[in-house]
């Protein structure tokens, strides 16, 4: 057909272009070398600036040009003056400009861009922050972009109150967006500290620049701004309910308020003549300055954790010399100094009868549990709670927002909503299935936190949750005291080494379980029974742990398969020689 | 090209440059189709242009004019034997109707706010009562020919009037200049000087983004002639106020007028919208209106999504309603928040770069120059050749036609067409002020009292280049029910601050507007005609928002004529084209040196055609040797 134009062949193209590239390949290669040659000579001129802006220009992810690079302009600092490094680094940033539009994410280039920006006699933060602005307009979620970001607001002082309004400007644009929701976390605390500060930060931009250490700033917000928050994300997840960077800042809101570090408990028991000290978080006891004074003698003791697999752990014990308080009659006076932390706790161990002592504070004292989610004011918990389940109605299985839900209840009433509470995880557990199991843990722990909480309102030292799907065991520093613990009917597969914290254990009943690792019950002093009737122990190397615990004497293993194993009463009786009642 | 004579053979001749011939143009030439593309006019894209204030108010004054009676020139001396002669229409009168001007703006530029203007805003109310009572009873002839004059008249009248009223009302006078002291009016003189930053469509339509123009433009890369912007917002005329309406997931986050709730219920509909259901398909046949009552949205839910969503009425069918909400949906956020782009400088671009297409690709474009007749073979019913305006006769295989060509007694229906009702409006501000002033808006005002028709509105700002700096450009557009003025002046004097709505201080002061009807091209379709069958047609613009119904009609002729060419590929890369040039290098000497015209070019073709085959052999030949020398290695 005539009239028709004529375009060159595919094939045609194609050799073109593979021409074209073997070319471009040449050039680079051979302009790689020069410039490796040009380094080894150490030789730090403008053609070698040239032939590293050349190849970076066209892969700007070589780190090693990148060094030379600041090589050669670290020796050009010392040789030009002031405004001549000036242009040197301005045309830097110009440079940088173009291979950032090659490649917006590349490592190389952003990194560079903040060591030029660190070096430049008279930077223009303004012309920097427009620019993060242009790129994280383009994409929001370039992290590299974020970072650099970060660098120069924190260089140039920008107010916090301005950097709020640029997430709100972000969240408004796209509220998927992690970074912003997570930038909004660490300017509210400085913009709307919980308590009033002496120094507003508004009024002093430099605070902005040196972001408090968590150690030492609160991370909560005021309340007139933490109601202003939860309006701006239950906009977001009422619009949205499936996108989890909204729950996450809302959980965030929601807050997490940091626990006083503090001894919890102190045991002194006087038969085995052993201390233990529980704390508020793991830690590693031989290197906290840790100090027992007994009688005001301060005792030169070991402390050792409650199963060697632990370095950091929250209970901790130790012996004291043989004969300090085995006499029944005599009064002694115990403190355990966290020095450290600036704190101790005191125990008495009286005259008489009083074979054990302890001095602590129990969960529901520290309101231990409630403070893993907490606003003070439970009506504002309350409303939010509300709302939640207003977007429940309208969502039944989203699971964000039931897990919102089961988050808000716990923080009010754990005990009162417990019924909702497992319904809400039955659901949770169906309409995501893939987390079964984390919604299984989930609630074994909301289990057990209710139970220490009733175990603590009755008063008693023993545990039972029995029959409650429970899938894991936690919470177990808080079991310290417990003598009797009931197990029985869960879905259990382990008693974990943290199991070996339960140091006034005697009697433990983990029947119908699917037990097969008794790693935990370790070095228990005061054990007697135990038992594990219908679980999975299949080997007598499973029951090596009992083994450790010197007072053992009932013994249930019905119903597991180690009981089939040849000669199993006869290795039973070597293994662990104290038992005198065994089930088979 | 005045003078010189056109080539006397084509593939395919077009008549009219709207948007649908141009696009059947583009789609010939693309694929090696000889193209004539004609208009009468002049200027490009018939009734699809756009035209700068001064053009504008030209083409406002052609339109009052009546021209000459058609002088019927007599072409049968042309005939061959077996030949007949069809007449074309000489000029498109019936599409455009009921003009009319109202200028608000004062005459002469003002320095200073004095009682001076308000004089003027009494005196423009004055005109207003006035010129459309005269209008509608004068006669149609009387009014044409007095209207070209008509602007300058009104404000004679008016500066007369003015004097009279002032004494009369000082009060008012004194409260309403005081309200706004500090705006600088503009007049109408300001506009003439600036006339040329205006850009005024004829026809006001938005591109959806993932409509059938715009996959047209990017499959073709027409769109590389152009530039658009994004419509930034939705509005909504509702209660007397204008509201925005969220519709994408950013907007309905930030919207404050909706509860949590309401969010949550209008993205969930929003999304179960885009899959058609089991229970949608329940209402097939019933009003969209029950389907959304039965949703439980609530009053302001059901507003959003009935009118400015899918842009139906209240008796559309769901399955209608829902295909057009899905319409919107898959358009949304291609682009922006709204589902809604607008070339820059006017929809009379689109046109003309489709043209700018068959040019590259060798069509041959004259405007001022038209098609008197046919010549129509007897035995074959074909179309075999056209008669020029300047009595050329030129031999084609095809000819495509604007409609408003053809006289009606060639058309089957003999009712006549709908119209559409069109206002533009220039005013000082925007309908909706924000923190931006360059907010492009789609405005949707549903029927203002029962009978009315539902109008489409859409604001423009300056940076669209279609309306000086201060300026907004409105354009209205319904189905009209009566004139243009009856069908949209309530609208405009509810909306708009004019001399005749005293309460309205917070809307947009009205400083220019035109009324006028045009025919609704979305009654034609292509098989409504006796014509020969090689003979097509297009219409003018349609009612809808988008441009589906201009491109599938192109579309559809080019498929009837080239079924088994594609429609508009993409061009090719300007450094993948080899010229003739390139090939040509080493030609033969004297092949087609001295010969001229059609025939001994299209030999020139072929040899080249044989040129390239050889050219191919010594690459094979090549292929060859390398092949001896790897096996020599």
């Amino acid at each position: 057909m005539h009239g028709r134009v004529k375009v060159k062949s595919t094939a045609q193209q194609e050799e073109e272009k593979r021409k074209e590239r073997e070319k471009k390949l040449k050039i680079y290669v051979a302009a790689r070398d020069a410039c490796f040659s040009k380094r080894k000579e150490g030789i730090c001129d403008d053609e070698a600036l040239q032939i590293t802006q050349q190849l970076l220009s066209s892969n700007p992810d070589f780190a090693t040009l990148w060094n030379y690079r600041r090589e050669i302009l670290m020796h050009l600092e010392t040789v030009r003056d002031e405004d001549e490094v000036q242009k040197i680094y301005q045309a830097e940033l110009s440079f940088l400009e173009s291979c950032l539009k090659v490649n917006p994410k590349s490592y190389g280039s952003w990194h560079h861009r903040g060591w030029v920006s660190t070096r430049l006699p008279r930077p223009d933060w303004a012309r920097e922050l427009g620019l993060c602005d242009r790129c994280l307009s383009l994409d929001d979620r370039n992290f590299h972009c974020w970072d650099y970001r970060r660098m120069v607001v924190k260089m140039s002082g920008v107010p916090v109150d301005q950097e709020l309004a640029f997430t709100d400007r972000l969240i408004g644009s796209n509220f998927s967006n992690y970074s912003s929701w997570h930038y909004r976390s660490t300017l509210l605390p400085l913009l709307h500290p919980e308590s009033p500060e002496p120094h507003s930060p508004c009024r002093e931009p430099r605070r902005a620049s040196s972001p408090p250490s968590p150690q030492t700033h609160s991370h909560r917000v005021c309340e007139e701004q933490l109601l202003k928050e939860y309006e701006l994300v239950q906009n977001a997840f009422f619009t949205d309910p499936n996108d989890q960077s909204a729950w996450f800042y809302y959980r965030w809101l929601l807050g997490r308020a940091e626990r006083e570090e503090m001894i919890s408990c102190v045991y002194v028991s006087r038969d085995e003549e052993r201390v233990a000290v529980a704390f508020s978080r793991p830690v590693n006891a031989q290197s906290v300055g840790l100090l027992l004074v007994l009688d005001g003698q301060p005792q030169r003791v070991e402390w050792r954790s409650v199963h060697p697999r632990f370095k950091h752990s929250p209970v901790w014990i130790c012996d004291l010399p043989p004969g300090t308080i085995s006499d029944v009659t005599n009064e002694h006076n115990l403190t355990v100094h966290w020095t450290e932390k600036h704190t101790h706790r005191d125990c008495a161990l009286y005259t008489g009868d009083a074979h054990e002592s302890w001095c602590r504070d129990s969960a529901t004292d520290q309101e231990l549990f409630r403070s893993e989610l907490s606003v003070e004011k439970t009506s504002v918990l309350q409303s939010e709670l509300q709302s939640c389940n207003q977007l429940q109605e309208l969502e039944p299985l989203n699971k964000w927002c039931l897990l919102t839900i089961i988050l808000l209840m716990r923080a009010l009433d754990p005990l009162g909503y417990e019924k909702e509470t497992l319904a809400h995880f039955q659901t949770l557990k169906e309409v995501d299935s893939m987390r079964s199991a984390y919604y299984s843990d989930l609630c074994s722990k909301f289990m057990i936190e209710n139970t220490i909480l009733k175990m603590e309102y009755a008063e008693v030292r023993v545990f039972s949750i029995s029959d409650k799907n429970v899938t894991t065991l936690c919470h177990l520093d808080q079991l310290l005291l417990v003598t009797h613990i009931n197990l029985s009917s869960n879905q259990l597969q382990r008693l974990p080494p943290q199991f070996a914290m339960l140091q006034c254990l005697e009697v433990l009943e983990a029947d119908n379980n699917s037990i097969e690792n008794l790693e935990g019950v370790f070095h228990l002093p005061k054990l007697e029974e135990v038992h594990l009737k219908n679980n999975k122990i299949s080997t007598l190397a499973d029951l090596q742990p009992l083994a450790s615990c010197p007072k053992l004497k009932r013994l249930d293993l019905r119903g597991n398969p180690v009981t089939q194993t040849a000669n199993i009463e006869s290795e039973l009786t070597e293994l662990l020689p104290s038992v005198t009642d065994l089930q088979l | 090209m005045a003078a010189e004579e056109l080539p006397s053979e084509f593939d395919v001749v077009i008549l009219g440059t709207g948007l649908a011939e141009s696009v059947v143009a583009a789609a010939f030439s693309r694929v090696g189709q000889r193209v004539l593309h004609l208009d009468r006019r002049s200027y490009y894209a018939a009734n699809w242009a756009s035209f700068t204030f001064n053009a504008l108010l030209t083409w406002i004054q052609e339109h009052h004019e009546e021209s000459q009676p058609e002088e019927v020139q007599d072409w049968s001396s042309l005939l061959e034997e077996g030949e007949e002669l069809i007449y074309l229409l000489n000029r498109d009168s019936a599409s455009i109707t009921n003009l009319q001007v109202f200028c608000y703006a004062s005459e002469e530029d003002e320095e200073e706010e004095a009682p001076d203007t308000t004089g003027e805003d009494q005196g423009g109310d004055d005109e207003v009562k006035e010129t459309p009572e005269t209008e509608s009873t004068d006669s149609k002839k009387e009014e044409k020919k007095q209207k070209p004059e008509e602007t300058t008249a009104g404000e004679e009248e008016e500066e007369v009037q003015a004097s009279q009223t002032e004494g009369e009302e000082p009060t008012t006078a004194a409260g309403q200049s005081q309200s706004e002291p500090t705006r600088k009016k503009i007049s109408f003189a300001h506009l003439v000087k600036e006339g040329r930053r205006f850009n005024i469509d004829l026809v006001s339509k938005l591109m959806y983004s993932r409509g059938s123009l715009v996959d047209l433009l990017i499959k073709s890369n027409v769109s590389r002639y152009a530039e658009f912007k994004n419509v930034t917002r939705i509005l909504t005329y509702r209660g007397g106020k204008v509201e925005q309406v969220p519709c994408s997931r950013a907007d309905v986050f930030a919207s404050r007028q909706l509860s949590v709730v309401e969010k949550r219920k209008l993205m969930r509909f929003l999304t179960s919208c885009v899959e058609e259901t089991e229970e949608q398909r329940a209402y097939n046949g019933r009003p969209y209106l029950e389907f959304l009552c039965d949703q439980q949205l609530g009053d302001n839910l059901q507003h959003f999504l009935l009118h400015s969503i899918a842009m139906v009425t209240e008796d559309t069918p769901t399955e209608e309603g829902l295909a057009s909400t899905r319409h919107f949906l898959r358009s949304l956020g291609r682009y922006g928040n709204t589902p809604f782009l607008f070339p820059v400088y006017g929809l009379g671009e689109i046109p003309q770069c489709f043209c700018r297409m068959c040019a590259v690709f060798g069509g041959i474009y004259c405007l001022r120059h038209s098609v008197s007749c046919l010549l129509l073979d007897k035995d074959t019913n074909r179309c075999k050749a056209v008669i020029d305006s300047r009595g050329q006769r030129i031999s084609c295989s095809h000819f495509v036609v604007e409609d408003g060509f053809i006289g009606a007694d060639w058309k089957r229906e003999a009712t006549p067409t709908r119209f559409l009702s069109r206002a533009v409006l220039i005013t000082d501000r925007s309908i909706l002020p924000s923190d931006s002033d360059q907010q492009v808006s789609m405005v949707t005002v549903p029927p203002i009292a029962a009978g009315c028709p539902a109008v489409k509105m859409v604001e423009l700002c300056p940076s669209t280049m279609t309306c000086m700096p201060g300026t907004y450009l409105v354009h209205l557009t319904c189905q009209s029910a009566g004139s243009a003025y009856h069908d949209l002046s309530p609208v405009v004097t509810r909306m708009f601050r004019t001399p005749e709505s005293h309460d309205q201080e917070s809307s947009p002061t009205l400083l220019w507007c035109l009324y006028f009807n045009m025919a609704d091209g979305s009654g034609l379709e292509g098989e409504g005609h006796d014509l020969p069958n090689n003979v097509y047609l297009c219409s003018g613009p349609d009612a809808g928002l988008g441009h589906e119904h201009a491109v599938r009609q192109a579309q559809a002729i080019f498929q009837k004529i080239l079924p088994d060419e594609e429609f508009c590929p993409p061009a090719p890369n300007p450094e993948d084209i080899v010229y003739d040039g390139e090939n040509n290098s080493s030609s033969t000497p004297g092949d087609g040196e001295t010969l001229e015209g059609e025939k001994e070019k299209e030999e020139t073709l072929e040899g080249e055609v044989e040129k390239e085959e050889k050219v191919e052999g010594e690459v094979e030949k090549e292929e060859k040797m390398e092949g001896e020398v790897e096996k020599e290695e």
